[in-house]
């Protein structure tokens, strides 16, 4: 058996930004790489890899979560406001959480939570309703409890919060109900807001002249998936969704900042240092919310602080993350709508690829390309991995009136055509593929990368599949009888390393046998 | 969640009335228009003209024509159909304004079938040879799309080019699965599941199979109906016969 690498501080593990055995952010890091240094699973021993728990949540709809785990216990959020805290060692329910969301909450997208965020063992989450709350991990009491925004209008909230520093930042949904998106960061020991930034350029401000009158107090550009956090350059990057309303931009010409984007953000000001637009005067709902990934390339033999993302337009980027200029863009999946990216960071867009009244055929499909699925960088073989639908789709405009806190999304797509999906491992240095799984059915779960050697993915038909990170070879699967959404995790207990993911309604834990 | 769901779907059956409070107002219809476009028009297609589901702008409705009727269905769904309920996801007045767009596609010009149903029927039944794969009431096999109700839950123009392009629009549940075993014998049939790793399916002659992916040469969707085209077979009165039979398939048999 390999060397396990373990953090015997009981009881300080939340305090350790990256400590092997526990995972206590989002993306594991704040780079958000979900790349775990353990390796006792690697690509020899991983085809003894064995259920060692399950807990039932017996809640219903999708499981989003990314799991925390620290102090030997396990952290879930669940769909409809549940959460959990677990025994890492036995799946054992310590305390649950529970709060009935409001009616008339307007959610595009099922009732969703994708995790919590942690700090002193002090457990942060969003509510449905757009509020932002502080719990003691111990016992799962409410410390505070903030509004984000008023529900009413359409606001409200899915993604696990990003800790930087004694910041709670979090993001907020609801572009397809005419809000406007924003950043806020609150601070962790009273709940108060110390800064906001908006995703949607106002009047009068700089970038305000890309949306027509009042069009950009409806502008959308959620901010739905947990953006990273870059120490060295002290800014944090988050991804943004689409413009509102999503398939008929015509009332809103112009390139609609800061939507379709990613925005890089002083960290203690809030203030935002830089801005780089994927998708200008988007039509097609294609949300730049995928994990925008800091990470030190070399680029044709220039050492460069890169940020990458593979956007749902179906390019993947690598940007400067210091100035956010474009440095390389290359098509990941089947693109109709662009001729490729120019150097000066505009995609050089074909005519005639705007939804109509009657349809019209592009590709990729509403969902992309890859979404907002969790993605894994491996220092380790220096890959990407991602996952794409391979699909497209016939999408329609209407003409619609806007009205306070309703859906807004001028027109639909048609969902007919049959369509699979891939798991990428892509090279971020070229942009080329190193390998690819073909999948049966469009993906829907997130990525893990192991110093083993191994990429974890769950799939929709519900099997967890272990992957030689370099070969794409399938060593290891087990069908967990649900579909699974939710990114897996690792973590490491007593000498112990345990892979551990939602699948349908329940968590499932996996290790090596003793 | 469940108790919501409950208690809207309690509020908007209280609201139901028997005719729609919303009149004949075109501003009701075009906020319902939005609605449909996004929710129904996957089944019913983009201009309501049917598709996988039925035809709405024939003015004539399976689960009854008043206002009511076109609000059960739509905030409760059709139970026994492919309708679902929307109750828990739109208030009153947005099933409402649905309702009021619905009534205003209406052409009140139902196509007319041609054709003989009781020719039709002896020609699906005898000649056409449909019963070895689709059931009508308690008669024929379960291996294909049960055709009991197809009159109310197909438009005809769906029906006919059911009939004479199978390959057009496979039923879901229904697409065609082929197996390439390692004897190089080939199995195909229709997909019961299929995943990443392994597929069950069912042949022509109803049996069942199951293979793990580790165990064949190769396992894959195919994108074609197991059903063959019945342009060649039938004659266009033969044809016209047969339509007239299965649009009058109305779930009573």
């Amino acid at each position: 058996m390999k060397l396990l690498i373990l953090s015997v501080l009981a009881g300080s593990m939340a305090l350790a930004q990256n400590d092997p055995a526990s995972w206590t952010s989002y993306g594991k890091n704040s780079l958000g790489w979900r790349y775990s240094e353990l390796d006792q699973i690697n690509t020899k021993t991983v085809s003894k890899l064995a259920v060692q728990w399950m807990y039932q949540t017996n809640v219903p709809g999708k499981n989003e979560t990314t799991p925390l785990v620290f102090d030997r216990m396990m952290f879930v959020t669940g769909p409809n406001n549940f959460a959990w805290a677990l025994d890492a060692l036995t799946g054992r329910l310590i305390w649950s959480y529970k709060s009935a969301p409001q009616g008339g909450l307007n959610l595009c997208c099922g009732a969703v939570n994708r995790g919590f965020a942690v700090k002193n063992s002090r457990l942060f989450k969003v509510n449905l309703d757009g509020t932002l709350l502080a719990m003691d991990a111990t016992s799962g009491a409410v410390l505070w409890q903030t509004a984000m925004e008023d529900y009413k209008k359409g606001y409200t909230a899915t993604a696990a919060p990003l800790m930087v520093k004694n910041l709670v930042v979090s993001g907020m949904a609801g572009a397809e109900f005419g809000t406007r998106g924003f950043i806020d960061a609150y601070d962790a020991e009273t709940g108060k807001r110390v800064w906001r930034l908006y995703t949607v350029a106002g009047e009068g401000e700089p970038g305000g002249d890309t949306w027509s009158g009042e069009t950009w107090k409806r502008g959308g550009a959620s901010t739905w998936i947990t953006g990273t956090y870059d120490p060295n350059t002290n800014l944090i990057f988050w991804g943004t969704g689409n413009p509102g309303p999503d398939l008929n931009g015509e009332v809103r010409p112009g390139d609609n900042l800061y939507a379709c984007s990613v925005v890089a953000i002083d960290a203690d000001t809030g203030k935002l240092k830089w801005h780089y637009q994927f998708t200008p005067h988007d039509v097609h709902d294609w949300d730049a919310v995928a994990d925008p990934i800091p990470v030190d390339l070399t680029l044709n033999g220039n050492p460069v602080k890169a940020l990458i993302q593979a956007n749902r337009n179906g390019f993947f980027y690598v940007l400067d993350r210091t100035n956010g200029k474009l440095l390389n863009a290359k098509a990941y999946t089947k693109v109709t709508w662009a001729d490729g990216i120019a150097p000066n960071g505009r995609p050089i867009t074909i005519s005639g690829q705007d939804p109509t009244e009657e349809g019209n055929r592009t590709c990729p499909g509403m969902g992309g390309g890859h979404n907002w699925q969790a993605t894994a960088y491996s220092p380790q073989t220096g890959l990407y991995y991602f996952t794409s639908t391979e699909r497209c789709m016939l999408f329609y405009k209407t003409t619609q009136e806007f009205i306070e806190g309703q859906w807004y999304q001028a027109s639909t797509v048609g969902r007919n055509e049959p369509g699979g999906g891939r798991i990428l491992a892509l090279d971020p240095k070229t942009g080329s593929t190193a390998w690819q799984f073909d999948t049966i059915s469009p993906p829907t779960g997130g990525m893990l990368a192991t110093a083993g050697g191994l990429v974890f993915a769950g799939d929709a038909e519900g099997y967890l599949i272990a992957f030689d990170a370099k070969t794409g070879k399938v060593l290891w699967r087990f069908q967990a009888g649900g579909t699974i959404i939710a990114p897996p995790i690792s973590y490491a207990l007593d000498g112990r390393q345990y892979i551990a993911v939602a699948a349908g309604q329940t968590m499932v834990a996996f290790a090596l046998p003793k | 969640m469940f108790r919501l769901t409950f208690l809207l779907l309690i509020a908007a059956a209280c609201r139901a009335q028997t005719n729609n409070p919303l009149g004949d107002d075109p501003k009701a219809a075009e906020t319902g228009r939005w609605t449909f476009r996004i929710l129904c028009a996957p089944c019913h297609g983009i201009h309501a003209e049917g598709g996988r589901g039925p035809d709405l702008t024939r003015g004539a409705y399976s689960a009854g024509d008043q206002d009511k009727d076109l609000y059960s269905a739509i905030a409760r769904g059709i139970p026994g159909s492919e309708m679902p309920a929307y109750g828990d996801r739109l208030d009153a007045d947005a099933v409402w304004r649905l309702v009021s767009y619905v009534r205003s596609l209406a052409r009140h010009d139902a196509e007319t079938v041609q054709g003989n149903a009781a020719a039709g029927e002896s020609a699906f039944w005898g000649k056409g040879g449909c019963g070895r794969c689709h059931r009508v009431g308690s008669k024929g096999s379960g291996i294909g799309p049960d055709l009991t109700r197809a009159g109310r839950q197909r438009s005809l123009q769906y029906i006919k080019a059911s009939v004479l392009t199978p390959d057009a629009d496979i039923t879901p549940g229904y697409g065609t699965v082929k197996v390439v075993l390692k004897d190089g014998k080939t199995i195909s049939g229709i997909e019961r599941s299929i995943d990443n790793f392994s597929v069950q399916l069912i042949d022509l002659n109803g049996r069942y199979f199951s293979f793990v992916r580790e165990d064949v040469t190769s396992m894959a969707r195919e994108p074609r109906s197991l059903m063959p085209s019945y342009e060649k077979v039938f004659t266009p009165g033969e044809l016209d016969d047969l339509l007239a039979y299965l649009v009058s398939l109305r779930g009573n048999r």
